[in-house]
């Protein structure tokens, strides 16, 4: 098989749990955390690193920031042979009563991007994988590390509530704060649908300095580099269960 | 003005506490007849419209179960009302349509998420919001079937209006039709999942379905000879999906 046209990898370049970050810098943070790593490809921003950890080869792709982005990372790491595939992200909680930083175990998504309405009816449902939730919150609970589990708001428009819009960025939340949703971010409802359509297994984890209602507020960067390092540390404990899920010990 | 009737339900009947935490709710009104028989000892609490509610007792963990009658529309109304008496775990007990050519009638499948092929939830909140399944309730529906020996499958299925649009009567070609879901993985169609878990998880408390293929749409046979024996294995699903999440504390909040 020739090289994925914007991953640049081939069958074999990755394991089967790919960690999906959409800060291109944040593959190498990622990667910091495996037993071993090497720089498999590096194209637009698409950066992969591929190691091993706990005696299973795991890698990291970056995605950039979008559905649009993660869909082509999804379709062309899926074509390489990854089967569970993990963003590790950030985002802007929407609920005060969430802790500051906190850390989300995403189980679904509002489909409020449009990458997703392009491939799908509007009624399929964005809904993380079973099996990368419940092992995510069994590796949270072993690791001691606290987690929440709801919805994202997955959406296009970092900047939605500028002044392009007319509309403040809460009163664009308002249906999704009301319903419970928890943080907004942009790839979760991409990774879930494309995820369950090509039969793979597609999970969120998200880290978030602080919630919109409170911008002044916030965890500082330190506090974020530990919540990141703490949901980086999730999702390798995952992939070692959903390894041995399948494969045994 | 009677206090009583100020709070009973308007639809189901019933009062602040007269169910138990976890509650199963079959289409079929007729079905909670065969869950009051299964169960140690279950009273009828209340009976109205479609709507008929038996609240009892299984090896000490209290259960009830309410029909919600066919389709979205009294679901809606059913799952409301449940939540407002103090329900936390509602629980679709009902049979479907499977999809999957490898399925056959009397298989059971335990449902993740819906396809909101529905349109009452829409009055609640857009279509971009997602009908998911809790996954405690996922969880412990497993772990029931898998106590009891019995398959199961797991995953997305499809709720939607109108039972018999899809049948030979209606426009088109139904299998047609249906073969986009079948494509996307989907196991089966049915009526009411999607609205309970929209419903539910909008107002914070857990939902799920656990459903009995009775009629394999793109399978072999279009009748199941051990119908009856299937369902009563459905409903023993239930009451140990509900033991479970006794078990996992899942009654207490």
């Amino acid at each position: 098989m020739e090289k994925q046209h914007h991953i640049q990898l081939v069958p074999g370049d990755t394991g089967e749990t790919v960690f999906l970050p959409g800060d291109v810098s944040r593959a190498k943070v990622i990667a910091e955390h495996f037993d071993s790593y090497d720089k498999v490809a590096s194209n637009r921003q698409y950066n992969t690193f591929t190691g091993m950890y706990k005696g299973v080869k795991v890698s990291t792709t970056s995605t950039g920031i979008g559905g649009a982005a993660a869909a082509i990372a999804m379709e062309e790491l899926i074509k390489v042979g990854a089967k569970n595939l993990i963003r590790i992200g950030t985002g802007g909680m929407m609920q005060t009563w969430l802790p500051r930083p906190g850390i989300l175990v995403i189980t679904g998504a509002v489909r409020g991007d449009g990458t997703t309405r392009e491939y799908f009816p509007p009624e399929f449902p964005a809904v993380a994988d079973f099996f990368v939730v419940e092992n995510m919150l069994k590796s949270a609970q072993e690791l001691g590390i606290e987690v929440h589990t709801g919805y994202e708001w997955s959406h296009d428009a970092f900047y939605a509530g500028s002044v392009f819009s007319n509309l403040d960025i809460l009163e664009i939340e308002k249906p999704w704060i009301d319903a419970g949703v928890l943080i907004a971010s942009q790839e979760a409802s991409t990774i879930f649908t494309i995820a369950t359509a090509r039969k793979v297994r597609g999970g969120v984890i998200l880290c978030s300095a602080g919630c919109h209602q409170y911008p002044d507020k916030m965890a500082t960067p330190e506090e974020m580099v530990t919540a990141i390092s703490n949901a980086t540390k999730i999702g390798l404990e995952t992939a070692v269960k959903l390894h041995e899920m399948d494969h045994g010990r | 003005m009677n206090k009583e009737a100020v709070h009973r339900q308007h639809h189901i009947d019933l009062l602040p506490g007269e169910t138990a935490p976890t509650v199963l709710v079959p289409g079929d009104p007729g079905r909670v007849a065969l869950f009051a028989e299964m169960m140690d000892d279950a009273k009828k609490i209340a009976q109205k419209r479609e709507y008929v509610t038996y609240t009892g007792t299984k090896d000490g963990v209290p259960i009830s179960c309410t029909s919600s009658g066919i389709g979205p529309s009294p679901t809606a109304i059913g799952v409301e009302e449940l939540i407002r008496v103090g329900a936390k775990n509602i629980i679709r007990m009902g049979t479907c349509g499977s999809l999957q050519p490898h399925m056959k009638a009397g298989d059971i499948i335990i449902a993740t998420a819906a396809v909101r092929g529905e349109r009452c939830t829409e009055e609640f909140i857009s279509i971009d919001y997602p009908a998911i399944a809790d996954y405690r309730i996922v969880r412990a529906s497993i772990d029931a079937c898998e106590r009891l020996g019995l398959a199961y499958h797991l995953g997305i299925v499809r709720t939607h209006d109108a039972f018999y649009l899809e049948s030979p009567w209606a426009f088109g070609d139904y299998k047609t039709r249906l073969q986009k879901w079948v494509d996307l993985g989907v196991l089966a169609v049915e009526n009411e999942s999607a609205t309970m878990f929209v419903i539910a998880s909008m107002q914070g408390v857990r939902a799920g379905t656990i459903l009995l293929s009775s009629d394999p749409i793109f399978g072999e046979s279009e009748n199941d000879p051990k119908l009856e024996e299937h369902k009563r294995d459905l409903v023993r699903v239930g009451i140990e999906t509900a033991k479970v999440l006794h078990e996992m504390g899942m009654d207490k909040e």
